[in-house]
């Protein structure tokens, strides 16, 4: 077996389907693997992939016109994912694609396509859950900052909608997991900023309260009503893993 | 001294004793909110709206709930009364005339700044306005609008806005309020008009009915002015089911009334469509006498004759002392509500008539059994169906499959056979529905199609859930602190 290896950026994963692809091993014989990789086997050579623009242009054109684009946007989504096993489905299903053409990602019947379809649902259902859950803070009286921690990289399709929904507002999303961050100056685009440590350790505090947090806190509690308590039901609508940076569940000390 | 005397005393001192204290914001957040939680709809859908440069906020069609309370139920909208003094005495409600409870105002400015601050932070994705009634419903709805406006236009904000309308108010005020906030309700109530006499003696079906006729003419008006059509869209499953309720047709015999609320009672240039996310209404669910069937029937009505966007129900929590009420301490009719609610659902996404589900002679939801599973015990004539070839119609009406299952399966049948396997991945329940179909012209076990047989299994199904439903909150640890607020 042989085992293709690359970084998790976008350019990096395309290329290193067009490499493997390329390689000409057979597809049986061939998975690919994100890095860092946890545990190497023994018996399989493992080829670490660089990633190359034209390459990954190459996948991409070659996706959206030869498939369809439907299956371009889709599987943009699906490299997001933190699955283990995201690239090497996106990878099956390209050649599935390739010999069925447009509606392939009707045919569920194939492992690999439920599989796919499962993977996209993950990270459709997490930009939903941050575009809920994120939180902002107000620092020094203008600036409106959020910390989140996703386990897929949804950092860009979140910040697109926030830049919809306050376009005239100064604002910052950092993503503390993959050490990203998005800047919004009021009234301009935003963009995007790998943060260095001592970038992320300035902006780690940054989660002050205020007197609307306490306003927000208290409305919360009261919102619930006792006689009909589900705690089972919030837990399913707002898992716990999401709460860390949320307002109404951070624990206060004053 | 008389007690007439005493009496009117304890009121000016009262009255003195509320306009010299200076409540804060947060204390008034407190009382407001804790006023207006039991009102249940809560949801920012209905309509998409971009941002814009300079304006806050967006809107999302499918909704975007900001969190979940402790009961489980999503808070989307900052979710108050204006105010909870109130000159009705409704017997149901928290904040009738004749209760004994902390009362409080909200200033339009309070009102906005704080909408303004938490939408920013997006802890809401907009407000919900309901309020008490001050020296009468006009008066009251005026203010209201002031509020709605003056965010709309000094503050810019382009969010959700849900405002509920008070019955017996001019048209102008109504209008007013569907320019600004984007859905308009009123509250039904009950589904009968007696009940509506014993418990709410200010209210009456036609301050209920007649603006309610009016604002949905009016947003029909505005829907064909923009180019969509008259009437709501639906989810799109709908189309391809004969027996909908939304089914166009048979609705556009009946014919709209063609009654309009006023235009342009708005100054200056805010544009804005009619109340594009459309009007609900809410009716309360065990402290009447109305059966299900009765509350299902007025249901489907409003949503044909109407076309309410969506029908809310509240389980009724005790909260006064009233001989014609339950008693405090009574347990909420919760599993009630949750079988109303899936009824609604299936009226709404999957082709069912209220009719079907309950008749005269059975006018209460089976508790045991969920409506989709009753339905289908009664016309096992029909079953079992056969996966590849049943119409999206038949196939929606299996219990254990939903709008979402039965598009996957007509989709990936045209490329190849299906099995139970396969069903399990798309998400078809197959706990419930593998008495009711085969694959490849086989069952999933070998089982009779004989009712009373499949009703004893399917009640074994449903009954955790049901129990937990009914049990959620009798049981619990004893705490000083919650039971007897020593903390």
């Amino acid at each position: 077996m042989y085992i293709f290896t690359c970084r998790p950026d976008y350019d990096s994963m395309l290329t290193c389907i067009y490499e493997a692809w390329a390689s000409k091993k057979g597809h049986k014989n061939i998975k690919l693997c994100l890095e860092p990789i946890e545990q190497y086997t023994l018996f399989d050579e493992y080829i670490h992939i660089e990633p190359d623009e034209k390459k990954a242009e190459r996948v991409s054109q070659s996706v959206w016109h030869k498939i369809s684009p439907r299956v371009y946007s889709e599987m943009g989504y699906a490299l997001l994912s933190f699955e283990e096993d995201a690239l090497d489905i996106v990878y099956r299903v390209l050649i599935l694609g390739f010999h069925f053409g447009r509606d392939v990602l009707d045919m569920i019947q194939y492992r690999e396509i439920a599989r796919f379809r499962e993977i996209r649902k993950l990270v459709s259902r997490e930009v939903h859950s941050f575009r809920e859950f994120l939180r902002f803070y107000k620092v020094e009286e203008k600036v409106y900052v959020a910390h989140f921690e996703p386990r897929s990289r949804v950092l860009m399709p979140v910040a697109s909608y926030f830049s919809d929904r306050m376009p005239s507002e100064h604002w910052m999303i950092i993503d503390d997991i993959h050490k990203e961050a998005i800047v919004h100056p009021k009234d301009e685009t935003c963009y995007l900023r790998i943060l260095s440590d001592e970038e992320a350790e300035a902006l780690s505090h940054t989660e002050q309260e205020d007197f609307y947090t306490r306003l927000w806190r208290n409305y919360f509690h009261t919102m619930g009503i006792r006689q009909r308590e589900n705690r089972a039901c919030q837990k399913n609508h707002f898992p716990l893993w999401m709460r860390k940076h949320v307002t109404e569940f951070r624990e206060v000390y004053e | 001294m008389s007690d007439y005397n005493f009496k009117s005393d304890w009121i000016v001192f009262k009255s003195m004793y509320t306009l010299r204290t200076e409540m804060t914001t947060e204390e008034k957040l407190e009382i407001l909110a804790d006023a207006a939680k039991y009102d249940v709809a809560c949801t920012s859908s209905g309509v998409d709206r971009k941002g814009k440069k300079g304006a806050l906020g967006n809107c999302s069609a499918a909704g975007i709930c900001h969190t979940f309370a402790s009961d489980g139920r999503c808070i989307s909208l900052l979710k108050i009364l204006m105010t909870n003094h109130c000159i009705f005495d409704c017997k149901y409600c928290i904040n009738r005339k004749s209760n004994d409870i902390p009362r409080a105002v909200f200033t339009p400015k309070e009102i906005c700044e704080v909408t303004i601050e938490f939408y920013k932070r997006n802890y809401i994705e907009g407000l919900f306005l309901s309020s008490g009634i001050v020296k009468s419903p006009s008066h009251t709805m005026e203010l209201m609008c002031q509020v709605l406006y003056q965010l709309r236009t000094e503050y810019k904000f382009n969010g959700y806005i849900h405002i509920k309308a008070i019955p017996g108010v001019p048209d102008e005020l109504i209008a007013k309020a569907g320019y600004l906030a984007d859905r308009v309700s009123i509250n039904m109530e009950f589904a009968a008009e007696e009940s509506l006499k014993k418990f709410a003696p200010n209210k009456n079906f036609k301050t209920i009915l007649n603006p309610m006729e009016k604002i949905s003419d009016t947003i029909a008006l505005h829907r064909l002015a923009v180019g969509k059509d008259a009437r709501m869209e639906r989810s799109i499953g709908n189309r391809y089911l004969e027996n909908s309720i939304f089914n166009v047709k048979k609705l556009e015999e009946q014919g709209m009334g063609g009654k309009q609320l006023p235009a342009n009672v708005i100054k200056g240039d805010l544009r804005r469509s009619f109340a594009p996310a459309g009007q609900s209404t809410q009716m309360i669910i065990g402290a009447g006498e109305e059966s299900d069937y009765e509350l299902l029937q007025t249901t489907q009505q409003l949503y044909q004759q109407y076309d309410l966007k969506r029908v809310f129900y509240s389980a009724y929590v005790p909260l006064n002392e009233d001989a014609s009420l339950p008693a405090i301490g009574t347990p909420v009719p919760l599993l009630r509500e949750h079988r109303l609610y899936q009824a609604d659902w299936l009226l709404r996404y999957y082709g069912f008539q209220a009719d079907e589900l309950l008749t005269h002679e059975k006018p209460d939801f089976n508790p045991q059994l969920d409506p989709k599973c009753d339905w289908a015990l009664r016309h096992l004539n029909i079953f079992p169906v056969e996966i590849m070839t049943a119409s999206f119609d038949v196939l929606l009406r299996v219990p254990g499959i939903g709008p979402t299952s039965a598009k996957r399966i007509m989709q990936s049948r045209r490329y190849g056979s299906l099995d139970f396997m396969h069903l399990k991945k798309m998400g078809v329940v197959l706990k419930r529905a593998h008495y009711f179909i085969t694959c490849g012209g086989k069952m999933m076990y070998k089982i009779p199609i004989e009712e009373q047989y499949i009703t004893k299994e399917l009640t074994v199904v449903n009954r955790k859930e049901n129990w937990e439903i009914v049990h959620r909150n009798q049981y619990q640890q004893m705490s000083l602190f919650d039971d007897y607020a020593l903390g």
